[in-house]
């Protein structure tokens, strides 16, 4: 459903990303893993339009998404959890899953979608009424992760979705994300925990200074040598 | 609680007498040029500091509309529906080229719109009328007979008239607020402030929903400029509405409590309230216990009235840095979420 061919982008003389492609299909949970600095977070954000592409082209569902705006791609269904979770701290928890559910005009919808995260994650149903920036680091990101979902998006993009958080949460959201294929979403889950990535998904990339080196299953990558060594920290 | 202050205030009326009832008429229409700038710079975080040329626009459209020197002449309230709506459209065409600038650049754009239209209205003579002002401006319902009851006349002898049109639209105004507060584009405004790039990954188009601020901000503060005009009946002249006001309805809002509705109103009141009763009062009374028998200025309340003002507004943001009345989202002791929990 998403094909990237030939991508370039940067920053000023930075060329954080030098030709990369990849292809997600229907529903499948890929997962980009790479060392700090190869391009990961600039790959996320040239897919959903943050960071203009010099050269390449993406498409999804057969539709061109090089050079349109960012709110404009994620209509489309393409959603995305950027890095540091990044919700709106002013905002209750309920305003953060209702803007989720932005570009849905049906409000009975928006309703049911959000009743249906809080399902997923109770903690959230507790905190309705509060702001966002009042919860723990765990919770933002559940409340990153259940507002995305309430955007209906085909396909998620996710950004450290573990970063910084205590290995049972860490699990939990894992379990969220592994079920999303299930509901016939496409992840492109971007990892600095290789090994949790790669036992999730079906495929996955590895992405050096701006190239994927390496592409595979999940167990192919997992069970690969030169990705034990370098991302498993196996040796 | 907001609307229940409201609906009190004409009881108060009879009491408040006419010279009073005058001025408390101007302190709502100052109540409604700066919710419209609360839209602007609370809700969405825009740095505004050129609204009052909206407000003085707004009174000079109202007033090329119906003044007897111009054509038209038309009523009061399709004159200000076209003044609202043109002063909207005037807020849209300086929105759309500065929507890149944020923060201080932002500012200094609507600093320097606010002088060029000040000094505008001031040389365009033959439109403007100068430093004359446009005028007369008749009274609302001018020409109107209802039930053998001149509206017109009502309004000119009678300064209540003005009082319940300028309570009216101030009530009008906090409606559309609240409901502003609690709706889809309400939520958008506020999630553009706290985060753009995650607000863009929403769908949001960050670009319609600060235009949409605009246009708001400006209509609102049209509406006001047209309720100022034509309750002096005169534009007054373009001075009225220099940086000094622009200032002055900030401070209110900021003083107030930023994105905060009864805070807005609070400060208004106060700010108002402490320029055209407290200053006067205070000067008066001074005079007459002769404290003050040489006319110094350093012993007047007025020769003192800025610095009073600055130090006040030095103290609030030291002991209540999110305003007098906080909004809910202000208010949010947010501290950096500690990770891992």
């Amino acid at each position: 459903m998403l094909e990237v061919r030939d991508l370039e982008a940067g920053y000023g003389p930075i060329r954080a990303l030098d030709g990369v492609s990849i292809e997600i299909g229907e529903g499948e949970t890929v997962a980009i893993i790479g060392a700090n600095g190869a391009g990961k977070t600039t790959l996320l954000m040239a897919i959903s339009g943050v960071v203009p592409t010099r050269r390449g082209s993406v498409t999804f569902r057969g539709q061109p998404l090089t050079g349109l705006p960012t709110h404009a791609i994620a209509k489309l269904g393409v959603g995305h959890a950027p890095e540091g979770r990044r919700i709106f701290p002013r905002l209750s928890v309920r305003e953060n899953l209702q803007l989720g559910g932005f570009t849905q005009t049906n409000r009975a919808a928006v309703a049911r979608d959000i009743d249906e995260a809080c399902a997923i994650f109770p903690v959230l149903g507790e905190r309705m009424s509060q702001m966002g920036g009042t919860l723990s680091g765990g919770e933002q990101q559940m409340l990153a992760l259940a507002r995305a979902l309430v955007g209906r998006p085909k396909l998620l993009l996710l950004d450290e979705p573990s970063l910084g958080l205590a290995p049972l949460i860490v699990q939990k959201i894992f379990e969220v994300i592994g079920s999303l294929s299930k509901r016939g979403i496409a992840v492109v889950l971007v990892e600095q925990n290789a090994r949790a990535a790669l036992k999730l998904a079906d495929r996955g990339y590895v992405l050096e200074t701006g190239r994927i080196t390496l592409s595979g299953s999940g167990k192919e990558l997992s069970g690969d040598r030169r990705v034990r060594e370098a991302y498993l920290g196996e040796g | 609680m907001t609307l229940a202050v409201l609906a009190v205030a004409p009881l108060c009326l009879p009491a408040l007498g006419g010279a009073l009832g005058g001025q408390v008429t101007t302190l709502f229409i100052y109540c409604i040029l700066a919710l419209g700038l609360n839209v602007m710079v609370g809700y969405t975080g825009l740095v505004h500091l050129g609204i009052a040329s909206f407000f003085g626009i707004g009174a000079y459209l109202l007033a090329i509309l119906t003044v007897p020197m111009y054509p038209f002449q038309i009523g009061f309230l399709p004159a200000t529906a076209v003044a609202v709506l043109a002063t909207a459209g005037i807020g849209l065409a300086l929105g759309a080229p500065t929507l890149r600038l944020r923060g201080d650049y932002l500012a200094i754009v609507t600093l320097g719109f606010g002088e060029v239209a000040k000094v505008t209205l001031r040389n365009l003579e033959q439109i403007t009328g100068g430093m004359k002002g446009l005028n007369p401006v008749p009274p609302p319902g001018a020409g109107v007979t209802i039930g053998g009851l001149d509206l017109g006349k009502e309004f000119a002898i009678d300064p209540r008239w003005f009082y319940y049109l300028a309570l009216a639209s101030l009530a009008g105004v906090v409606l559309l607020m609240r409901r502003l507060e609690g709706s889809r584009l309400g939520r958008a405004l506020v999630a553009v402030r706290e985060d753009e790039l995650a607000a863009q990954a929403m769908g949001i188009s960050a670009t319609k929903v600060k235009l949409s601020a605009f246009a708001m901000s400006s209509a609102v503060a049209g509406l006001a400029g047209c309720l100022y005009a034509a309750s002096l009946s005169t534009t007054a002249d373009p001075n009225a509405y220099d940086f000094n006001r622009s200032i002055m309805v900030l401070c209110a809002v900021i003083l107030g409590g930023l994105g905060s509705i009864p805070g807005t109103l609070l400060g208004v009141a106060i700010l108002v309230g402490f320029d055209t009763v407290l200053a006067p009062w205070a000067d008066s009374w001074i005079q007459q216990w002769n404290i003050n028998p040489t006319g110094s200025s350093l012993l007047s309340f007025s020769g003192w009235r800025l610095a009073i003002f600055g130090l006040a507004l030095v103290l609030v943001m030291r002991y209540r840095p999110a305003g007098l009345i906080p909004s809910r989202r202000m208010a949010a002791e947010l501290h950096d979420a500690p990770e891992g929990h």
